[in-house]
């Protein structure tokens, strides 16, 4: 918990005063004492607005005082691209070139070329297996192989949601061979794969929806919430924005209660939940498709569920409010038009690339202003993987320390 | 504080409404993977919401996402990446050999944080107490490989390169190819320092080399 504070000491103590030429430090001041975090006497606004700006707070200060590293960044790369440590000839190739600009140069160039070596296709898939919290069975390392191949040979990030064949690769630590799922039913990316079904079965494919939001929304449900709370009885109000009656309680057909409002106001996650776990349920614990729904209910006896269980008569599956998708293609396309799941798929990467834990998990959120440009240069790329790769590693924000 | 407003709400949100009842969390969160509750309250709910007191705690200390995520972290270095880093400086990643540095890291798996994936839990990147004292093993009981790899130059990341000369000086280079970044007089400094310090020069050679190993890569 104190590893960043005390990372954050020893790089005030290590930040050189503003005189680095960087561009990142205060004007032309000279003052040994810029970039403390304090504004010295002699100190202003105009020579060392690391320290004096008013504009920024103590956080935005000590952004201001990180200075690029090539040679940190290398290491760092290295080891995440491509697992291992950099060789003295390339340690040396950066830190013997003769400024900032040629440092850059020779660095992206080394990154560019992680992202060709045979490593990086193993470096890659431990991240997916991370991501996706699967692996090390051929059944379960079918998603996060997926994943992998689409980023080795720079796909489209979209296509974990809409790829309709090839979806069940194998890799062999050296080559990928596509290959298809044999699980039966649609087909949509890993929406549809039988390792992820059977990885995350449980009452209701509750435990599928989550997977899905959190992993490609990078939030806990709940995924909608209303500008303005509903008073529905309870001790709380409720903050969703499905109709409180569009899913399935005691009192329109459901056998669970999800109208409750004596503990707290289920309806606030579930009105997303429902309307999106139905189309998980035909899995079964195997992660095999059946014809009818195949998942359990935790009342007594652990009865198959109902599609009245989740909704009531008369209400479709959808992705959001006012987003239908009437089976998993459906669902894939419309998270593929989702700004949040774009923005997740970036962000993931981000947190990957400078050492986060996990982004749900521990909630190391990452603001939208942060990866502004490289959501934007995703987007622009047709949601390119390797690409997006490139561009966090040879950031700004990855080489300064 | 407006900067941890948007994260603490979050939180609150999703602790409040993921936990389905109107308690506070617990103060000692369940394990991960754990579920709450029955068929008369809110059946098996996860239990392995974050405490919003630690994640106040963080913030203070660490500050608001707008900063951190700008931010590089000090994760532990991962357990497939720490093999390589092994094999990397001479020590034999595969040796079955009782307490051997191979054996340690080989058997060392849930120490150093090695993803639990039957039980959907991905490789722990945060350095832990367990973790970071095997790797510091490791470390220390692979130091006579690394010395006896540099003496032999079978490092091949890194040919040609010393650890120490005839002297028993250390030599920049060594320690570049054992850390990954260029070795600065600091480092130099204290590697002699190490050497000269100890009761006699071989374990201040291992010393130097664990310590220098371990400062390496408390973080990837």
């Amino acid at each position: 918990m104190q590893r960043i504070s005390v990372l954050l000491f020893a790089a005030a103590l290590a930040a050189p005063a503003c005189s680095t030429g960087d561009g990142s430090g205060g004007g032309g001041d000279v003052s040994a004492t810029c970039g403390n975090a304090v504004c010295d006497s002699g100190e202003t606004e105009t020579t060392c607005p690391a320290d004096c700006s008013q504009t920024g707070d103590q956080w935005d200060q000590q952004l201001n005082n990180r200075t690029v590293d090539y040679n940190a960044a290398l290491r760092i790369a290295s080891l995440r691209l491509t697992g291992k440590l950099p060789t003295v000839a390339d340690i040396n190739s950066v830190a013997t070139a003769a400024d900032d600009a040629a440092k850059k140069t020779v660095y992206n160039g080394l990154v560019k070329a992680m992202l060709e070596t045979p490593e990086f296709k193993t470096q890659i898939l431990a991240f997916w297996k991370d991501t996706f919290k699967q692996g090390d069975s051929a059944l379960l390392d079918t998603a996060p192989t997926f994943a992998a191949m689409l980023t080795v040979n720079n796909g489209s990030y979209m296509d974990l949601f809409t790829a309709s064949s090839g979806n069940c690769p194998t890799f062999d630590g050296t080559t990928f061979t596509p290959g298809e799922c044999a699980n039966g039913g649609p087909v949509a990316g890993v929406l549809t794969n039988p390792g992820v079904m059977a990885q995350f079965n449980s009452n209701f494919a509750f435990r599928r929806t989550r997977w899905v939001q959190e992993t490609f929304v990078c939030t806990a449900f709940p995924a909608e919430t209303a500008a303005a709370p509903v008073d529905v009885g309870g001790g709380a109000p409720y903050t969703g924005v499905w109709p409180f009656a569009s899913i399935a309680g005691k009192d329109n057909g459901g056998r669970v209660d999800f109208h409750d409002v004596s503990a707290t106001i289920c309806a606030n996650c579930h009105t997303t939940i429902n309307h999106i776990a139905p189309l998980f349920a035909n899995y079964d614990a195997n992660g095999m498709y059946q014809t009818t729904i195949s998942v359990p209910t935790p009342l007594d006896g652990a009865p198959l569920a109902k599609l009245s269980d989740y909704l009531p008569a008369g209400e479709t599956t959808a992705w959001r409010y006012q987003v239908p998708a009437a089976d998993l293609p459906a669902l894939g396309a419309a998270m593929k038009n989702d700004p949040q799941v774009e923005a997740c798929g970036v962000a993931r990467i981000w947190n990957w690339a400078l050492g986060k834990t996990d982004i749900v998990d521990t909630l190391q959120q990452v603001p939208s202003a942060t990866i502004t440009d490289q959501i934007a240069a995703f987007h622009a790329s047709g949601w390119t993987l390797k690409d997006l790769v490139l561009a966090v590693y040879t950031s700004d924000d990855f080489v300064k320390f | 504080m407006k900067r941890f407003a948007y994260p603490l709400a979050i939180l609150a949100s999703s602790v409040l409404a993921s936990a389905c009842t109107d308690d506070l969390p617990p103060s000692d969160p369940l394990p991960p993977g754990s579920t709450q509750g029955g068929e008369t309250t809110t059946f098996d709910h996860p239990g392995d919401s974050i405490s919003p007191w630690d994640l106040l705690d963080r913030l203070t200390k660490e500050g608001p996402p707008s900063f951190t995520s700008h931010m590089h972290s000090c994760p532990k270095v991962k357990y497939a990446t720490l093999g390589n880093i092994l094999t990397g400086v001479g020590i034999n990643a595969a040796n079955t050999t009782a307490v051997s540095a191979g054996d340690l890291y080989t058997n060392g798996a849930n120490a150093l944080g090695a993803a639990n994936y039957p039980n959907r839990i991905r490789e722990n990147v945060a350095i832990t107490t367990s973790g970071a004292s095997r790797e510091f093993d490791i470390f220390a009981a692979g130091a006579p490989e690394v010395i006896a790899a540099f003496t032999a130059g079978t490092i091949a990341r890194c040919p040609g390169a010393k650890l120490f000369d005839a002297s028993n000086a250390c030599q920049p280079e060594g320690i570049t190819c054992l850390t990954g970044v260029p070795a600065t007089a600091e480092h130099v400094q204290f590697c002699n320092l190490t050497v000269t310090s100890a009761s006699d020069v071989p374990t201040g050679q291992k010393l130097a080399v664990a310590a220098i190993l371990a400062a390496a890569y408390t973080c990837e």
